[in-house]
């Protein structure tokens, strides 16, 4: 039988994805733009505005403590998931995905309930309040990122084959010295880039912190705070203008995260010339 | 019951991975034999050699090395070197590095590292790679490399998984010939798994048959094709049809 292949002209399913983008980059560019358009004349304004740069310092500092204490434990938790015989495995990876998709306002109030109960208070007792204060933005936050960040390391993880860390153990590494000298360094690029990701996510965080520690203007007033001060007062040139600073943390922070996520991992093992 | 000539003796072994089962696997090899652990693909060999290297923690049975139990043994204690099919170098690392990372995880001092990765880089000739990573040199380089790294810790057992299925006939030819040098110089006990009849008959002392998880058959190489066997046997052997 002869078949005969159709050399068609034009691939329609090509056709239809490039449709499909452009139609996304057409929407989330029109909010892009709108932003920008609203906000540029106010952008140096806002720039010099005392109250922006507190947001800015505090939005930056919380956001650098939450992603480092995040890193800090979902390392060590990733870990546990996909090398361990953790009891549990199954409905500990079920009870972070839940988090993931609850409302962050949600997440905040159940840390808010936490944080007024005797156990709050005993906490705050001690000098770690939490309740309105900026210690509770980096609780938000961190809540908020460490399913995410998790996932995203437990995703680093699974990509390492784990004969190379029983290699390395044969060959004389304890486990952690295995983990530190072959597991890491291989993840290297994808840890560096959900560092970047969950900075640029605790730098946006809102629905989290407003139900923990509310917005008081320069004491816990954050970047998505200040925008929505503004906007409740009617201040919405000053709100876009905020929002255009967010825009390029968030741009160079995902500019960083792109280049170290696209670089090409070049020695990947089978790949043999 | 151990036996005491032997230096690896795996008794009544099994374990689950997934959907296959090695099953009730027992072998004894003796110190300074090599032993090939002959079967197609799927049959189990590498899992049993991963069984013996103690990759398993829940096992049934037991992998003695001189009459201690594997999984009692610390992984950096079992005087193991292994070598996958893939060769298992860390992407990471030079070639330098590879080999000489068991000396450091030994903390042995700079000066001897420096010595003896040289020594050993000469000897498998590839001293010219030693700065280049794993994914930019040859099967043939990965190859030797992955070797020099397991036995410069001069390792009692080495367990090599099919070491020369992916190499063309020169490379493979070569390679024979080294594992038979390794075996005179580092006077170390060899378990390797391949499906190349030839290969077994050539450079093993004994040979055991392994299909669908068991062990069906051990027999002295030399003696590998003049004896008769059940007919599954026979079929793997290719001497009777389906």
């Amino acid at each position: 039988m002869n078949h005969k292949i159709k050399d068609s002209k034009i691939d329609i399913f090509s056709t239809i994805s490039i449709i499909a983008a452009l139609l996304v980059i057409f929407l989330m560019g029109s909010a892009l733009l709108a932003i920008i358009v609203r906000g540029a004349p106010d952008f140096v304004h806002a720039l010099k505005s005392e109250e922006v740069r507190f947001a800015i310092r505090l939005s930056s500092v919380t956001a650098t403590a939450s992603t480092i204490l995040c890193m800090i434990f979902a390392i060590p938790a990733s870990y546990a998931l996909t090398r361990t015989a953790m009891p549990f495995k199954g409905p500990a990876s079920i009870l972070l995905e839940l988090t993931l998709s609850m409302p962050f306002l949600l997440l905040g109030l159940s840390l808010l309930i936490i944080f007024s109960s005797d156990f709050g208070k005993g906490l705050r007792d001690i000098g770690f309040a939490v309740v309105f204060s900026p210690l509770g933005i980096v609780m938000a936050q961190l809540v908020i990122n460490l399913p995410f960040c998790i996932r995203m390391i437990r995703t680093a993880f699974s990509e390492v084959d784990e004969r190379l860390e029983h290699i390395a153990q044969l060959l004389g590494a304890s486990k952690f010295k295995s983990f530190m000298t072959v597991t890491l360094p291989l993840c290297r690029r994808l840890l560096i880039t959900t560092f970047i990701l969950t900075w640029s996510r605790a730098l946006g965080e809102f629905g989290a912190t407003l139900m923990l520690v509310g917005i008081t203007r320069m004491k816990t007033e954050t970047l998505p705070g200040c925008i929505y001060l503004n906007i409740s007062t009617g201040n919405n040139g000053m709100a876009m203008a905020t929002a255009m600073i967010v825009l390029l943390i968030s741009t160079a922070a995902l500019t960083l995260s792109n280049l170290f996520g696209l670089k090409k991992v070049h020695y990947r093992w089978g790949e043999n010339t | 019951m151990y036996n005491h000539n032997s230096i690896l003796e795996v008794q009544d072994y099994s374990v689950r991975r997934g959907d296959f089962k090695l099953d009730s696997i027992s072998l004894s090899i003796k110190e300074r034999e090599i032993f090939a652990v002959l079967g197609k693909s799927g049959a189990g060999k590498t899992v049993l050699l991963e069984a013996i290297a103690g990759f398993y923690p829940s096992s049934q049975g037991c992998v003695l090395i001189n009459g201690t139990d594997v999984r009692k043994i610390p992984s950096q204690r079992r005087n193991i070197g292994f070598v996958y099919q893939d060769y298992g170098l860390f992407p990471n690392m030079t070639v330098r590095d590879n080999i000489a990372y068991g000396l450091k995880m030994r903390k042995c001092t700079r000066q001897d590292i420096e010595t003896k990765t040289s020594r050993i880089m000469d000897l498998f000739s590839i001293s010219h790679i030693a700065s280049r990573l794993p994914g930019t040199i040859s099967g043939g380089e990965c190859q030797r490399t992955a070797l020099a790294r397991a036995l410069i810790l001069e390792p009692e057992i080495l367990l090599l998984d099919e070491p020369f299925a992916a190499l063309d006939y020169m490379t493979k030819k070569k390679m024979y010939k080294e594992v038979m040098k390794i075996h005179e110089q580092f006077t170390c006990t060899i378990l390797f798994v391949t499906h190349d009849f030839h290969e077994a008959q050539l450079l093993a002392d004994r040979v055991a048959i392994i299909l669908d998880g068991q062990i069906k058959v051990i027999v002295d190489s030399k003696n590998l094709m003049q004896q008769n066997y059940n007919d599954e046997v026979e079929i793997f052997l290719g001497r009777k049809d389906i």
